[in-house]
């Protein structure tokens, strides 16, 4: 029963952290440069890896497929099956699970530290509320590049299954052949459903960290289970969100 | 790395992800990167299936345009295309939707019609042609193999133990044979034996096998009967000539045959020959006396010697008689 009242305490002070921080969103120009900076951090430095990894799903994907598909005859459908599959689901949930990881975490570590070290309280009782100053350029700048890290993540992942298609021998598939079949059952409203699915699951992931960071209590040691906290919260927050987001957008 | 450079950077990286969003929505929505000058025009069909804007239109194969608009007019499904202006369609090329595979995307077909044939004019409507499509095909082959099952159900049921329980042909040919089993071993031994003999060259029929002498005799004697036959063919010509003669009422026979004048005539010569008879029987006519009254020939003869008799007379006081008659006609 603690233990709920806990959770649902954690939840209630998430929710009721980002209303504050979007209260503050008319100084959105006064933390602009807050914001381009998280920006940088959080997607421009996020780029490469997002680019490796989406093309390495992409690319087992499409070998996965078509060793499944090949004996069938039904190979020139690979590009179909990586295409949706990387709009609707792998895209966003790839580019999630690394925000979650590589900016999240930062993000927890940096705010556990200020909580810990009392930075937090000296910039309360400067006037500057932290949720102005810390949590919204971080909420902003998630908005902004999650999209932009979906797309390149979709496109990689496209481009790696494309290349395992036309040099694994097994499958042989054309790039022609193969970007046909993406566009055959592809439209533009499923990449938007896609897009809205990884805002959403990036929002979350920076509220969830920041949160945490937040709610650090205690020593230094705290500052690291914070930022274990953190990302395993974003993870089952990604993963129970990924159902019924999919389920509202279809 | 000082602001201006991370701010150049975090640019970049926005203006990245608005070229891609860009490039996607023109792949996925358009359905291609460049927009080409072009005309519309539209087709009409009964069903379009699965065919939606951005599929491609072809003509033999070439892709040369788009599908822009899909709705229903006039109780049929409507395709608006875009074309590109290069392409002039010829007003006899007809439009069909085909499939890209059997679990691809559709797309519009064009033949190339007649090239002397005019073109269709932006905003016309092609000639188009509703093609079965996989659902109707798949529904055709269940009814086909329907029928098998029940056709193979009848053979299974006529052969096997029928449907209302009563033999089949197998259970019929098997109670035979258990019947019939000593008769059927006996004929088995009887053909064995029979066998044995012809390979043998016992008999006629082993003989005309084994031996090439019978041989060469049957076949002489077949190609003898070839030519009586070929004899006979000729004959049965030569009087179906005749029949056909005889039916045209040519010749004789023909002619009484089929003539009526002639038959006419002979009708009437047979009833003369008739009257003839009958007076020829009758005893009181002449020739009938004749035939029948012995006294009268009698009298004949006796008659006949008298007159011959006078005749000798005659002859030798002729040549007087006949002076005393030509000295009365002068004198």
């Amino acid at each position: 029963m603690k233990q709920l009242y806990a959770t649902f305490d954690w939840i209630g002070a998430a929710v009721l952290l980002a209303v504050r921080a979007f209260r503050m969103l008319p100084a959105a120009p006064r933390i602009l440069k807050r914001t381009v900076e998280q920006a940088f951090l959080g997607g421009y430095a996020s780029i490469t890896i997002v680019a490796l990894l989406s093309f390495s799903i992409g690319a087992v994907l499409a070998l996965q497929a078509g060793l499944t598909l090949q004996p069938v005859g039904m190979k020139e459908v690979i590009g179909t099956l990586v295409g949706e599959a990387m709009v609707r689901e792998l895209g966003p949930l790839i580019v999630a699970i690394l925000v979650a990881g590589r900016v999240a975490s930062a993000i927890t570590a940096e705010l556990a530290s200020m909580k810990v070290y009392q930075e937090i309280d000296a910039l309360v009782t400067m006037n500057i509320p932290p949720e102005r100053f810390l949590v919204l350029p971080r909420l902003l700048a998630v908005l902004l590049y999650m999209p932009v890290l979906t797309m390149i993540g979709i496109l990689m992942g496209w481009i790696g299954g494309a290349v395992v298609c036309k040099y694994v021998a097994v499958i042989g598939v054309s790039t022609d052949v193969y970007f046909n079949a993406v566009r055959a059952y592809l439209d533009f409203p499923k990449l938007v459903d896609g897009l809205i699915k990884a805002e959403i699951f990036g929002f979350v992931v920076i509220l969830i960290a920041c949160n945490t960071g937040l709610r650090t209590t205690g020593g230094p040691r705290e500052i690291g289970f914070a930022v274990t906290r953190s990302v395993v919260y974003s993870l089952v927050a990604i993963l129970g969100l990924d159902y019924f987001i999919t389920k509202a957008l279809s | 790395m000082n602001q201006t450079q991370m701010t150049a950077r975090v640019g970049l990286f926005f203006i990245i992800g608005v070229a891609l969003v860009w490039t996607a929505w023109q792949a996925l929505h358009d359905g291609g990167f460049s927009q080409k000058e072009g005309y519309q025009v539209t087709a009409t069909f009964a069903s379009l299936r699965e065919l939606k804007p951005g599929d491609a239109v072809r003509m033999a194969g070439v892709p040369i345009g788009r599908v822009e608009t899909v709705g229903l007019a006039q109780g049929r499904a409507q395709a608006t295309l875009f074309i590109n202006d290069a392409i002039a369609i010829a007003s006899d090329a007809t439009a069909t939707i085909a499939m890209s595979g059997l679990i691809g995307s559709n797309y519009i077909s064009l033949d190339l019609g007649t090239p002397s044939a005019a073109p269709v004019p932006p905003g016309g409507t092609l000639r188009t042609k509703d093609t079965p499509d996989l659902n109707q095909i798949m529904a055709e082959f269940g009814g086909i193999g329907q029928d098998i099952k029940n056709t193979i159900g009848q053979i299974s049921g006529a052969l096997g133990s029928g449907a209302e329980g009563g033999g089949g042909l197998i259970k019929t040919i098997e109670s035979m044979v258990n019947e019939n089993r000593d008769k059927l071993a006996h004929t088995m031994t009887n053909l064995e034996d029979i066998t044995a003999r012809l390979r043998n060259g016992e008999g006629t029929l082993g003989k005309l096998i084994n031996d090439p002498a019978a041989y060469d005799n049957l076949l002489a004697a077949v190609r003898e009967i070839k030519d009586a036959a070929t004899g006979a063919k000729t004959f049965m010509n030569d009087a179906q000539g005749l029949f056909s003669q005889v039916k045209n009422g040519q010749g004789t026979l023909g002619m009484l045959l089929y003539d009526d004048a002639t038959a006419a005539h002979l009708r009437t010569s047979v009833a003369n020959l008739r009257q003839l008879t009958e007076k020829l029987n009758n005893e009181n006519s002449t020739f009938g006396q004749l035939i029948t009254n012995d006294e009268l020939v009698r009298d004949v003869k006796l008659t006949l010697r008298k007159i011959d008799r006078a005749m000798d007379g005659a002859a030798d006081s002729g040549p007087l008689t006949a002076v005393g008659v030509i000295s009365n006609a002068l004198f």
